[in-house]
């Protein structure tokens, strides 16, 4: 300090004097105000009287004396006239001086710079948390949908499982279906000694035997563009000409009998073969789905009739059609003609046996 | 007469000044305004048998908790520690600024108080979080500014605290 020339001395003190409002208060051991003045005034601590406690006078002051380290600098203090003092705290003996001095535009400054930017950071806090926030309901809403589509196909597969794909479609398009067709061919298939046998070979061997047969109707019927309608017991029931309509559902459906029999062959079960007795029918029938929550898509009309009672009458391994499905077939498969059986509720039938 | 010292310690704009308002004024202002230094405030607390002034100082919050001043704390009795529910982040800035006041000055009573709890839409302090720190046997406090909750009662647990 000693090197500071007199006029630069004389214009700091000025400066702190008359700038920045210097103020003192000297405390003494006892924690009592000893002695005050400079700019008091302009902090509003004018009244502070001497003598007295300063920490019931100054309520900053609580708590700070005595203080191990000085000195001690506490920046930017408002107090309570509103101005905002640095207070500047060092010892004399076992008495400390206050020095105060003006820090408000400092403050007000400072004040405005960090106020844009916490404020720019507390903006920047908020679009990380919302746009975290549209991530989760973008991935839940994607996932739901997922979730929506998967259980719709399931849900299409499973009524492609029971329903042709046209009557499907017309059935959710909430449509009564009940449609009359004039021309197509009844198959009725089963296994010949099916009770015999499953009560000999056991549940396990049975259900195998059931499984393979109905795969093996279910795969031709898609090969030859039949439908298979449904099962009974061990008995399926199949068609051609349905849902759509075609001229040769006789051709389509002899070709599908003949490869069922040919697939029951090659299997053996518990050391046999399986023997088919197949009858095939051709006509008129109804086709419709009843029921609303569990759909029955079903054909009706005599033609379904005569061909199930051919089937009955048929032999092991036997094929057997109907006149009228033998006139449809043509010089393309060869049949042997039946002669005229007596078919319950029917009368007499003249049938044939489908060879090839 | 019983005076203490209480310091509001917290990252920015959780709000310690709102908290102080509501509790020395009972008003509340939806306007931020940050705090730059230190602003003293005064409240008694009257139990049965005697009554505490509490002096609130009312510190600037950082959000780098480096640049805090922990001289500030001296001769504090008693710290009340701020976290704003919607920004989990504040929890560590609240804790980090105690361990400090604790390093410097020692260990001293405290509550902790998880402020904003208005804001229940945006809020991102989960339920076991706040169990588990009740768990170790501290103050803690869902506080609202905004309404009040919960605002008077933690401030006079801790008075308590200190006057002891």
């Amino acid at each position: 300090m000693s090197s500071l020339p007199k006029e630069v001395r004389s214009w700091i003190y000025d400066f702190f004097s008359n700038e920045r409002f210097a103020a003192y208060l000297k405390i003494d051991g006892r924690q009592c105000i000893k002695s005050k003045g400079g700019n008091l005034d302009f902090y509003g601590l004018s009244s502070l009287r001497i003598g007295e406690p300063v920490s019931q006078q100054l309520e900053f002051m609580e708590g700070l004396l005595p203080c191990p380290e000085l000195p001690f600098h506490m920046p930017m203090m408002e107090l309570p006239g509103g101005h905002v003092a640095d207070l500047h705290f060092f010892g004399d003996g076992d008495s400390v001086w206050l020095v105060f001095l003006d820090a408000t535009p400092e403050r007000n400054h400072q004040q405005r710079l960090q106020q844009k930017a916490y404020e720019m950071t507390l903006l920047q806090e908020r679009e990380r948390q919302l746009n975290a926030e549209l991530q989760s309901t973008n991935e839940a809403l994607r996932d739901s949908q997922e979730g929506l589509s998967r259980e719709y196909r399931r849900a299409e597969s499973l009524l492609l499982n029971i329903l042709p794909a046209s009557i499907a479609e017309r059935l959710k398009a909430d449509e009564q279906i009940a449609d009359n067709h004039a021309e197509v061919s009844v198959l009725f298939a089963d296994i010949v000694g099916f009770t015999e046998r499953a009560r000999s070979v056991g549940a396990t061997t049975t259900l195998a035997i059931l499984n393979y047969f109905f795969r093996a109707a279910d795969l031709l019927s898609e090969q030859h563009g039949c439908e298979k309608i449904k099962t009974i017991g061990d008995c399926v029931m199949a068609v051609a000409g349905l849902p759509v309509a075609r001229s040769d559902h006789a051709q389509a459906l002899a070709n599908y009998a003949l490869e069922l029999r040919e697939a029951a062959r090659r299997e053996r079960f518990a050391g046999e073969p399986l023997s088919l007795r197949i009858g095939i029918h051709s006509g008129p029938i109804v086709a419709g789905v009843i029921g609303k929550r569990r759909f029955v898509y079903d054909l009706w009309g005599d033609t379904v009739n005569l061909a199930a009672r051919i089937q009955k009458a048929a032999q092991p391994d036997e094929i057997r059609v109907s006149d009228a499905t033998h006139e449809l077939l043509g010089p393309d498969f060869a049949c042997d003609p039946l002669g005229e059986t007596e078919l319950r509720g029917t009368g007499r039938v003249r049938m044939w046996r489908l060879r090839g | 007469m019983l005076q203490k010292k209480i310091c509001m310690l917290g990252g920015f704009a959780v709000g310690k000044t709102s908290l102080v308002r509501r509790f020395v004024q009972s008003i509340f202002s939806e306007n931020y305004l940050t705090t730059v230094g230190v602003k003293i405030d005064k409240k008694s607390v009257a139990f049965p048998d005697k009554t505490v002034d509490l002096i609130l100082w009312d510190l600037a919050g950082e959000d780098d908790i480096g640049s805090f001043r922990v001289s500030y704390v001296r001769g504090a009795t008693g710290l009340v520690l701020v976290v704003d529910g919607t920004r989990p982040a504040t929890l560590a800035v609240a804790l980090t600024l105690r361990e400090r006041c604790e390093a410097e000055f020692g260990a001293m009573p405290f509550i902790l108080l998880f402020n904003k709890s208005d804001l229940a839409d945006r809020w991102a302090i989960p339920e076991g979080e706040i169990d588990e720190l009740k768990q170790r046997g501290w103050q803690v406090y869902l506080t609202s500014a905004l309404s009040g909750e919960h605002v008077d009662d933690a401030f006079h647990q801790l008075a308590s605290m200190v006057a002891k």
